[in-house]
């Protein structure tokens, strides 16, 4: 076998193993062998990382409507985070769930969610990219009920409405890009000029998965419901699915749409803010991670948005937005696992070891001196300097000031966290060292990929010292503030926002739209009012009364009417198209 | 004798002296029965299997039998009727294994297979019909063979739905022969072929011709369940699985898609339909039908009533990817014709095996379903994803022409008519599919005939285990040649004139 042949089937491969371990999971008697392995199906795809050189492409004709893989720059670094994540989220669950009783369960879902985010990362057409999308994120719901109980459940639901309506939204657009391209291949339906409403459908689309504002109300509900490992992935690796899928599908760099970049860097600035201002509020230490990861995809969303508008900054933005996933990525992921770790916590002496450990991402993504965090920041800050007035000013100001708001965020979850002890339970080795390994991933990746490296030089210049120090400085000075304060018994009152902030409006409004429904329409649209939003909103299958629809239907059965339908048809029929 | 000319016609027999034969079988004879059936379902795969290879090669394979003077009863193989043809005689290998073990123990089998049998040799006559008066005789065949079918179980509700079934398609049958005897007229005897027949007579007799499209689409549109039309087939559930899966999949509803399909390619010919503004009635009822059936789906508990819904709208892409004019959404509609029927056929299998072997009837009993019948399960998910058009099942196949064709052809409503009816789809399917998988079991089933544990009897499980994997196959490998995505890729081409 000469050298390509061996690329292309190791990328088949990598996506895969993943897939036929999750298959040999419906035997019974393979099973505990399988729980062993299931993690290390995630190392072909990090082998590739190393082994595959970029550029690397494969076809293979039989396979959907003929499926193109390919191994590109950007497919390089959300591999190699996405594969590290999944590899070292996967040998946490091996001891974290060790005693569950649905460990197969989650490990085969596990397994398909691991298939479906490689496979999307290695997709040149559209279908291929499609159907990895579908198959991760239908696999991730049962990630996210795994405990079965009503909260999971409830936020399961929610999650799966929207990963439903973001299908759609994408199917159209994908119709519409290829039959205009004539091509399902990415390279020639992006050539081709996109029309608004197709742009639209993709940003919208994506959006839900990365997490945009206003479509962002499921994750705070499903990555803290899904067990540790899971969230990890959620939050660290299956949310830049939704970034991957405007990287790949929107025009970026070939044609400029001001408009619509306004909206999404709008979009993204109040997403920045608005995920920490939320997120300070939440009592679960999950949730305040889940706010964070809104906050941090609303940055990466105000890159994108700048390339809509000016698409001559791609090529140096591309490689701010790929460093920015990586370093967001890896540190969220370690956060994640940290709080499983603390859950495992068996002495005092350890609980400060977690702390000091919880550290390194945390500062990192507050973006302190000499982290990941530094590196991704300099890069995204020096190439959106240059977008045009007022966006250049209102970044300069803005940008910082969300560090001081993921600050403050980090301030909030290390204080929840301590704060809150769990059961002190058995301290468990296995997740200590795989965390510690995402841990030195976490300080060191940054420094050495070759693509950051002008940017980390950057990054320790005075200036950009003091620029990642001060709002770091600034957001101690008023979570101090607050825990003194706090400690006298003049807490500061946080108003409520429960976990799905916007959604929460709805659920409450609910039934008074019905009431309101009720006494403004006829009996029949009554029904058709009460089931649409209770079908809709709150349970899914409750069967509801339709004696509308039955007395009509009885109607049509009658011997009489149904010959005069058919009479009646035919003459419309014959009407129609004699009109037309 | 040239084996050419007789094919279809050992391919008619098969299953027709089949059925002939296994009526003046005794009722304990089940041995021999089984066999019999097994053994004509089989001989038709192989004959098809040959017409397959055959067509490929270019062969021509036509029966002819004068009628009256100037009335043939043609039969002729061309890439359509391999479609059809392959489809039913596949599938009804697996629902006669199904059936078998079905209907184990129950009275009246030897009726049951006759019909069964002379139902299936209707069905493949529509499929190889190559004018329209033949293909109205097997339609109307196909009727009265279905309807013992029905009332099989003779109680007081399957009689009422076989009398609201008959009044159904025979006023249908009515229209539809009308409709020929008014063609049959102004042009003369007409053959089916591929790209059109009608051109010439277009451009003389316009409203009338427009007059017979719209009787034979009425006449076609009652099988094919078009709203509002469709008002027999929730009620035709009553009859047992196989036979649902038999009116859904293979034959009834399937025929009247088919025949509709027929009627605008192989009749009118698509352009000449396309001139004569046909098309796009035809496409508003279709897209009507197709929203108006998945809502009504959400709102049955019962599960074969929410199927029935489910198929009222399905069939109806056949007709929206027919109806819409361009090459892609041709071969989209084709596609469906294919992928929705083994899809429903898995579906029916399915629910007649948690009715059969544990009582479930209604989706809200079905809660811990998985977890007793893991295998049965899976197969009515994989189905259930593909019809809400879940890539990589077939179901997404077919939705995704049918997309492209409609945005090629600049109907941008059509895709949101397809996004909708996927929205439906998913808002009838997976709250079953969660239930069944993630609920906790706390009643008692309502009728445990396996005692406690496991599946059904392998002959009911087997069946829907092999539709599933073609589902997944259909799906997964459409590119490959001899898919039905290939198929009907071939057949667009010609009709077409590519």
């Amino acid at each position: 076998m000469n050298f390509p042949d061996f690329s292309a089937a190791l990328l088949l491969g990598a996506i895969a193993l993943p897939l036929l371990l999750a298959a040999g999971m419906a035997r019974r008697g393979w099973r505990s062998c399988l729980l062993m392995l299931a993690p290390w199906a995630a190392l072909p795809a990090l082998v590739v990382v190393f082994v595959v050189p970029q550029g690397t492409a494969a076809y293979f004709p039989w396979l959907f409507f003929g499926s193109h893989l390919g191994f590109d720059q950007t497919g390089y670094i959300f591999l190699l985070f996405t594969s590290t994540l999944w590899l070292l989220s996967g040998l946490f669950a091996q001891t974290y769930l060790a005693d569950d009783t649905k460990l197969s369960r989650f490990f085969a879902f596990y397994l398909l969610a691991m298939a479906g985010n490689f496979g999307l990362i290695l997709a040149q057409d559209l279908v291929t990219f499609y159907v990895f999308f579908s198959l991760m994120s239908f696999s991730s719901y049962v990630l996210v009920i795994h405990n079965g109980e009503t909260e999971s459940l409830r936020a399961g639901r929610i999650y799966l409405c929207l990963v439903v309506l973001g299908e759609l939204m994408l199917f159209a657009a994908m119709v519409t890009m290829a039959t205009n391209a004539n091509s399902v291949l990415l390279r020639d339906a992006i050539a081709v000029p996109m029309n608004d409403v197709t742009l639209a459908l993709l940003l919208f689309g994506f959006g839900i998965k990365a997490g945009a504002l206003p479509l962002h109300i499921w994750l705070p509900l499903a990555h803290p419901a899904a067990p540790v490992p899971a969230s990890a992935v959620l939050s660290g690796a299956m949310i830049k699915a939704g970034l991957l899928g405007w990287i790949r599908f929107l025009p970026l760099g070939l044609e400029a749409f001001p408009q619509w970049g306004a909206l999404v860097m709008g979009a993204g600035l109040a997403a920045a803010f608005f995920g920490a201002l939320v997120g300070v509020t939440q009592t679960n230490p999950k949730t305040v991670l889940a706010y964070s990861s809104i906050s941090q995809m609303g940055l990466i969303t105000i890159a994108v948005g700048g390339v809509l508008t000016v698409p001559s900054l791609w090529p140096t933005l591309i490689m701010a937005i790929l460093i920015y996933a990586l370093h967001h990525a890896l540190a969220k992921g370690a956060l994640f696992l940290g709080v499983g770790v603390a859950s495992h916590t068996a002495s005092r002496t350890q609980r400060l070891w977690l702390l000091v450990g919880m550290l390194v991402p945390a500062l990192a993504l507050i973006g302190a001196p000499f982290t990941s965090g530094a590196i991704a920041k300099t890069a995204l800050k020096t190439d959106l300097t240059s977008l045009p007035t007022p966006w250049a000013d209102v970044l300069q100001i803005a940008l910082p000031l969300a560090a001081v708001g993921t600050s403050l965020l980090m301030a909030r979850f290390l204080w929840l966290l301590w704060s809150k002890p769990a059961a002190l339970g058995h301290s468990r080795a296995g997740l200590w060292i795989t965390w510690s390994l995402l841990l030195v991933a976490v300080a060191l990746i940054a420094w050495i990929l070759p693509i950051a490296n002008g940017s980390a030089q950057d990054a320790v210049k005075f200036d950009k010292i003091w620029a990642g120090l001060w709002p770091l400085a600034v957001g101690i000075l008023m979570a101090s503030v607050a825990l003194v304060r706090s400690d006298r018994g003049g807490g500061i009152r946080y108003p409520e926002i429960p976990a799905g902030d916007w959604l929460a409006l709805f659920t409450w409004a609910a039934p008074y739209t019905a009431r309101m429904g009720r006494t403004l329409a006829s009996d029949t649209l009554t029904d058709l009012w009460n089931t649409t939003t209770a079908s809709m909103f709150q349970a899914l299958r409750r069967p509801a009364p339709d004696q509308s629809w039955s007395r009509m239907e009885d109607c049509l059965k009658n011997w009489s009417v149904a010959g005069m339908t058919l009479l009646c048809i035919s003459v419309i029929l014959y009407l129609l198209t004699s009109a037309w | 004798m040239n084996f050419d000319n007789w094919l279809l016609v050992f391919i008619l027999l098969s299953s027709f002296v089949t059925g002939l034969i296994i009526f003046f079988l005794k009722e304990e004879a089940h041995r021999l029965r089984t066999l019999l059936n097994l053994f004509g379902a089989l001989l038709k795969v192989v004959l098809v299997g040959v017409m397959i290879v055959g067509v490929q090669a270019d062969h021509v394979y036509e029966s002819r039998l004068e009628l009256l003077p100037g009335l043939d009863l043609v039969l002729r193989a061309d890439a359509m009727s391999v479609l059809f043809a392959t489809l039913s005689s596949v599938l009804w290998l697996v629902t006669t294994l199904y059936a078998v073990g079905y209907l184990e123990g129950e009275p009246h089998r030897s009726r049951f297979f006759g019909f069964f049998s002379i139902c299936v040799s209707a069905t493949t006559g529509v499929a190889l019909a190559g004018n329209l008066m033949t293909f109205l005789i097997f339609y109307e065949l196909l009727t009265l063979s279905t309807y013992p079918l029905v009332v099989h179980r003779g109680t007081e509700k399957s009689l009422q739905a076989g009398r609201t079934y008959l009044i159904y398609t025979l006023s249908g049958g009515a229209l539809l022969l009308l409709g020929t005897v008014w063609l049959h007229t102004l042009a003369g005897p007409v053959e089916f072929s591929l790209g059109g027949a009608l051109a010439q007579v277009a451009t003389q007799h316009r409203s009338e011709l427009i007059a017979i499209f719209a009787l034979l689409i009425t006449g076609l549109g009652v099988k094919a369940a078009l709203f509002p039309l469709h008002g027999w087939l929730p009620q035709a559930m009553v009859a047992p699985a196989p036979v649902s899966a038999l009116l859904h999949a293979v034959a009834v509803v399937k025929a009247g898609a088919f025949g509709i399909v027929r009627v605008v390619y192989d009749l009118f010919g698509v352009h000449t339909a396309e001139a004569l503004g046909v098309l796009a009635p035809l496409a508003g009822i279709a897209a009507f039908t197709i929203v108006y059936g998945s809502v009504r789906a959400l709102f049955q508990d019962d599960l074969k009533r929410r199927l029935a819904f489910s198929t009222v709208s399905q069939v109806s892409y056949i007709a929206l990817g027919t109806a819409l004019f361009g090459y892609l959404s041709t071969i989209g509609g084709l596609t469906h014709l294919v992928h929705q029927g083994i899809m429903k056929i898995t579906l029916f299998f399915c629910a007649g095996i948690f009715a059969h072997t544990l009582g479930v009837h209604k989706v809200s009993e079905m809660a811990g379903l998985g977890l007793r019948m893991p295998w049965s399960m899976a197969a009515f998910t994989i189905a259930a994803l593909g019809m809400i058009g879940v890539p990589p099942f077939a179901g997404f196949v077919s939705k995704w022409y049918i997309g492209m064709g409609a945005v090629g052809s600049g109907s941008y409503w059509a895709v949101a008519i397809l996004a909708a009816s996927s929205a439906l789809n998913a808002a009838y399917f997976l709250p079953i599919l969660h239930a069944a998988w993630f609920k906790k079991r706390v009643d008692p089933w309502p009728a445990d005939h396996a005692h406690g544990v496991g599946e059904g009897h392998w002959m009911l499980l087997a069946p829907p285990l092999i539709t599933a994997a073609l589902v997944v196959a259909a799906g997964v490998l459409a590119n490959a040649p001899f898919s039905p995505l290939e198929w009907a890729r071939h057949i667009t081409e010609i009709e077409y004139g590519k």
